[in-house]
């Protein structure tokens, strides 16, 4: 696949060499256009080893750089001994990012939502709806499900993404997050996840970081010094080997910092909300009740509330996050249908998926619909 | 003339990015680019065509189908894609597919 690109490339810029030449371009920017293709080709890590190794190295270089960085950093405070990947602030003109885990063995990864797919339903805590989604921009399939008042008065948003785990949004002004540790939270048992709190580093490179990792169930704040917490939040991967580090640590983190009186501990969507469905389902059942009939009562779910409902129409396949959006782009040699089952035939495609690209010759399908 | 289908992939838009670039710095015209995309266009439904052998099964589930302009595009839902070697799973898919009938015969060569 990596020599396919290539054959292309170089037939492309071959055959506009002319071009170039006839409109009076110099040879120079036609190399520069090479360039910067397969540059950006490579930057997208669609295809495996496509370019020269001497710039994969640049980039795993630039990677450590960043670590080596944010370990010094480390010491300060936290005794972390897993090695958590923390978020250095970067670029501070961009608008809110959220932290994404990468693979394990890589540093942070930045996803930059430039555009604002908004999700309409908010957790009525204080913000609403509109200022909510005004403030953030939250990539598609990632849903708020929380909002966290801490000590300061700042609202964290707590998102969660659609293999389930969640993260904790800060917004861009900084602030002073103070924190506890929970009492009850239980550091031998893995049963509750925990998530701990990273706040990333001050630009200038000042004081401690605390990282955040949201695990479904239980959102756990670690206190320590005040903060100033830039932008940008780190979500170190939600691998579960390191949830029972994450529990050995709490209790050393206990010691080392008592605080304040706590913060808002937030439980996972899926408990006590539901609860509250129940309720105000059954009300809705005999407002409806005519409604529903005449439907047929074809929809066999009930009406949740507006808030966390559809958080996530595909199933949760444990999956890595990713902004890509998944495209075939192909030709049909022949589409059937047969009552809801459809058959695809179709060919010569070049597919991105999970941000990887493949391509194919003829592919086959079958769907339901 | 050959289908613009394939500028929005990561070769198609990569390139694609290049040549604002060059646009942005006024190293070339956006008539130029223009060419350019076009060659690009030829160079890589050749490429499919010619040089990739392989096929793929996929099943999911259909969420929504569009057929316009003879371009059928479909969105499906929890979908796996086998080839002899990987097996690689996404919970949504778009496809954009053109008329594959007598491609070939349209480029200009």
């Amino acid at each position: 696949k990596p020599k396919l690109y290539r054959s292309v490339i170089e037939d492309v810029i071959n055959d506009v060499r002319e071009v170039f030449l006839d409109e009076g371009v110099d040879e120079q920017v036609l190399m520069e256009l090479k360039t910067l293709w397969e540059n950006k080709l490579m930057q997208s890590k669609a295809v495996d080893g496509f370019h020269s190794e001497e710039q994969q190295l640049l980039l795993q270089v630039q990677q450590q750089q960043q670590q080596q960085q944010q370990q010094q950093q480390h010491h300060h405070h936290h005794h972390h001994t897993q090695p958590q990947p923390q978020q250095t602030v970067q670029q501070q003109s961009q608008p809110q990012q959220v932290l994404i885990p990468a693979s394990q063995q890589a540093p942070q990864q930045q996803v930059i939502v430039p555009d604002s797919k908004l999700i309409p339903h908010m957790n009525a805590s204080g913000m609403s709806a509109a200022a909510t989604a005004a403030t953030l921009a939250l990539p598609a399939g990632v849903t708020p499900v929380q909002q966290i008042l801490t000590n300061s008065g700042q609202i964290l948003q707590v998102v969660r993404t659609a293999n389930g785990a969640q993260y904790i949004i800060q917004p861009q002004q900084p602030v002073v997050l103070q924190q506890q540790v929970i009492p009850q939270m239980q550091p031998g048992g893995v049963q509750a996840p925990v998530i701990q709190q990273v706040l990333a580093p001050i630009p200038g490179g000042l004081s401690q970081q605390t990282g955040v990792i949201i695990q479904p169930q239980q959102i756990l704040f670690t206190g320590n010094k005040t903060q100033v917490i830039p932008t940008t939040v780190a979500a170190p991967t939600t691998a579960q080997a390191q949830i029972p580090a994450a529990g050995q640590q709490q209790p050393q983190q206990q010691q080392a910092q008592p605080q304040a009186p706590l913060v808002l501990q937030v439980d996972g969507a899926g408990d006590t909300s539901s609860e509250e469905e129940e309720d105000e389902e059954e009300d809705y059942d005999d407002d409806e009740e005519e409604d529903k009939e005449k439907d047929g009562g074809e929809d066999g779910q009930v009406e949740e509330e507006p808030l966390n409902s559809e958080d996530d129409v595909s199933d949760e396949e444990g999956q890595e996050l990713f902004d890509t959006e998944n495209v075939v782009v192909c030709q049909y040699d022949k589409i059937h249908r047969s009552k809801n089952k459809w058959k695809f035939h179709l060919k010569d495609g070049i597919m991105n998926l999970n941000g990887r690209d493949y391509v194919f010759s003829k592919a086959i399908g079958d769907a339901e619909w | 003339m050959a289908y613009q289908l394939y500028r929005n992939t990561t070769l198609g838009n990569s390139l694609q990015e290049s040549l604002d670039e060059l646009i942005q710095s006024q190293q070339i015209t956006p008539q130029l680019a223009l060419q350019v995309l076009l060659q690009f266009d030829k160079a890589i439904n050749l490429a499919l065509a010619q040089r990739v052998r392989n096929r793929v099964n996929f099943r999911g589930s259909l969420n929504t189908y569009r057929f316009c302009d003879n371009v059928w595009t479909f969105v499906l839902n929890d979908v796996e894609f086998r080839e002899v070697t990987e097996l690689v799973k996404v919970d949504k898919v778009k496809i954009v597919a053109c008329d594959g009938k007598n491609t070939g015969s349209n480029t200009a060569e």
